[in-house]
């Protein structure tokens, strides 16, 4: 299964949004602007996710109403949407939102 | 000593999945080569390169000090395998062929 | 030696002879040479700093196309001297100033170097790589709602759904680290040594699937059909999982010449295990 990485036409010099990689930025306004929103998106979607999280734990606690209960799930469900409008508005797939801490992993867990 | 055979069992894919992977020259420690090394690309590429360079820049003997030109090896490994990650990830660009899963 | 060049090493043996690397060629097509110091030899290329040089290599080893021709010479070499014997990986971009330089640090470590030698005599290292599914594929099943979302609107459906899917993920995230330990552990009970390398990057392997081991094992040659086999056999007991066998390799893992704490760099724990 395992081939050899494609390698493309396109080497490290072609981005250059992290800072390790020095004085290698990449002028490109386009490409700027997706790195820059990628980056944004990523802690949004991180805030997201955990928001689920918190949100379910809240229902779980047992005191909301049928109708507060209802609200929070209408508006998770709205910024779900919403982030994936974003996410294909900048020309990115859901993958591509996250952050490599080194030892640390992932930002996002691999989802 | 017997002539410690390196290949795995029955084919010569090393993989439980078929499809094979990545077959590196077949050797012995004991220095009885089991099959010869061919040098030809046929042979290099086989080896994947995120596999090679996982060992290459992550692995082998650590000089450090003086004899060595100066580099330190904490930048080595961050800046290169950050630069593969990033050469590879620019978003919207597809990097390397992303296979379905074919289980 | 002219000041303009380097010495690159590639890797350290009892004994290196030129003729091995006849059909191979060296770092830049330059010829592939031995030092001998210590009790060791080396096999080595001369390079020119302007390529290979401090400055240089932080340029170059960011382009991936110099990078892999490079790791590639480098390997190919390591792989020539491995077939006579055992041998001492060295890392990538192991250059010195001069071949005095490299023949004092052999003579200087050649307790170190021969004590590391010893260890790997006889040995193989062997890669085995464990990937599950993502969990985001995973969805779960959905049961009887426990906590109250039980209202009938599109919120509370949308919070069902998206609990069922969490808990499934969570679970399945939890199952598959249970599993690649007791591979790791099953694998390691055949093996003199071995390093849980840090997972690669989904982005590098080039599938979308999640890497949660990544090990390596030094296993004694007569061992080797062993445990090929035992890969197999993990295979099919656990067939949610992905489980790729690879090597036979240069001890690169395993490549440690105690000084201080020198040794594979990166978040993997290493085991010893005394046979």
């Amino acid at each position: 299964m395992t081939g050899d990485v494609d390698i493309g036409e396109s080497p490290a010099r072609e981005r250059g949004s992290q800072a390790f990689l020095g004085q290698r930025i990449d002028a490109d306004p386009e490409s700027v602007e997706r790195g820059l929103a990628c980056l944004v998106l990523t802690i949004v979607e991180l805030l997201r996710q955990l928001m689920e999280r918190q949100a379910l734990r809240r229902v779980d606690q047992g005191d909301l109403t049928e109708e507060q209960i209802e609200k929070i799930g209408l508006t998770l469900m709205a910024l779900e949407d919403r982030m994936g409008e974003l996410t294909e508005h900048f020309g990115l797939r859901p993958e591509d939102l996250n952050l490599d801490l080194g030892p640390l992993g992932s930002l996002l867990p691999y989802d | 000593m017997s002539n410690g055979n390196q290949q795995a069992p029955g084919t010569g894919s090393r993989s439980p999945r078929s499809g094979g992977g990545p077959v590196p020259a077949t050797y012995s420690s004991s220095g009885q080569p089991t099959a010869p090394a061919p040098a030809s690309p046929s042979r290099y590429q086989r080896i994947a390169l995120v596999d090679l360079l996982d060992r290459l820049l992550a692995g082998g003997v650590v000089i450090s000090g003086e004899v060595r030109l100066a580099i330190a090896d904490v930048d080595l490994v961050s800046v290169s395998l950050r630069a593969l990650i990033a050469s590879v990830s620019t978003p919207g660009a597809r990097g390397p062929a992303e296979e379905e899963d074919s289980r | 030696m002219a000041d303009d060049s380097g010495i690159w090493m590639y890797a350290v043996a009892d004994r290196m002879a030129p003729e091995w690397f006849r059909d191979v060629a060296g770092i830049a097509g330059e010829p592939v040479r031995a030092i001998s110091a210590g009790g060791l030899s080396a096999a080595v290329t001369t390079v020119r700093l302007a390529e290979f040089g401090e400055q240089a290599l932080r340029r170059n080893l960011e382009d991936l196309g110099w990078l892999e021709k490079v790791a590639r010479i480098h390997h190919d070499v390591i792989e020539a001297a491995a077939q006579h014997g055992p041998v001492l990986p060295m890392r990538l971009a192991t250059v010195f100033r001069s071949d005095a330089n490299a023949a004092a640090e052999l003579a200087r470590r050649q307790e170190d170097f021969a004590a590391a030698l010893r260890r790997v005599t006889g040995r193989t290292e062997w890669g085995v790589k464990v990937s599950a599914r993502p969990p985001a594929t995973v969805e779960g099943f959905p049961e009887a709602d426990r906590s109250g979302t039980g209202g009938t609107g599109p919120g509370a459906a949308f919070l069902r759904r998206r609990r069922t899917q969490l808990t499934a993920r969570d679970n399945a995230r939890q199952t598959v680290a249970a599993d690649a330990e007791k591979i790791h552990l099953a694998l390691d009970e055949l093996a003199v040594a071995s390093y849980a390398r840090p997972p690669q990057d989904p982005k590098l392997t080039g599938h979308a699937e999640w890497m949660v081991l990544n090990g390596a094992y030094l296993v004694g040659e007569e061992g080797s059909a062993g445990f090929a086999a035992a890969v197999h056999r993990l295979g099919a007991d656990y067939p949610e999982l992905r489980i790729e066998l690879t090597g036979p390799w240069p001890p690169y893992s395993f490549a440690v010449v105690e000084e201080l704490d020198a040794g594979p760099t990166g978040t993997g724990e290493r085991q010893e295990t005394a046979r």
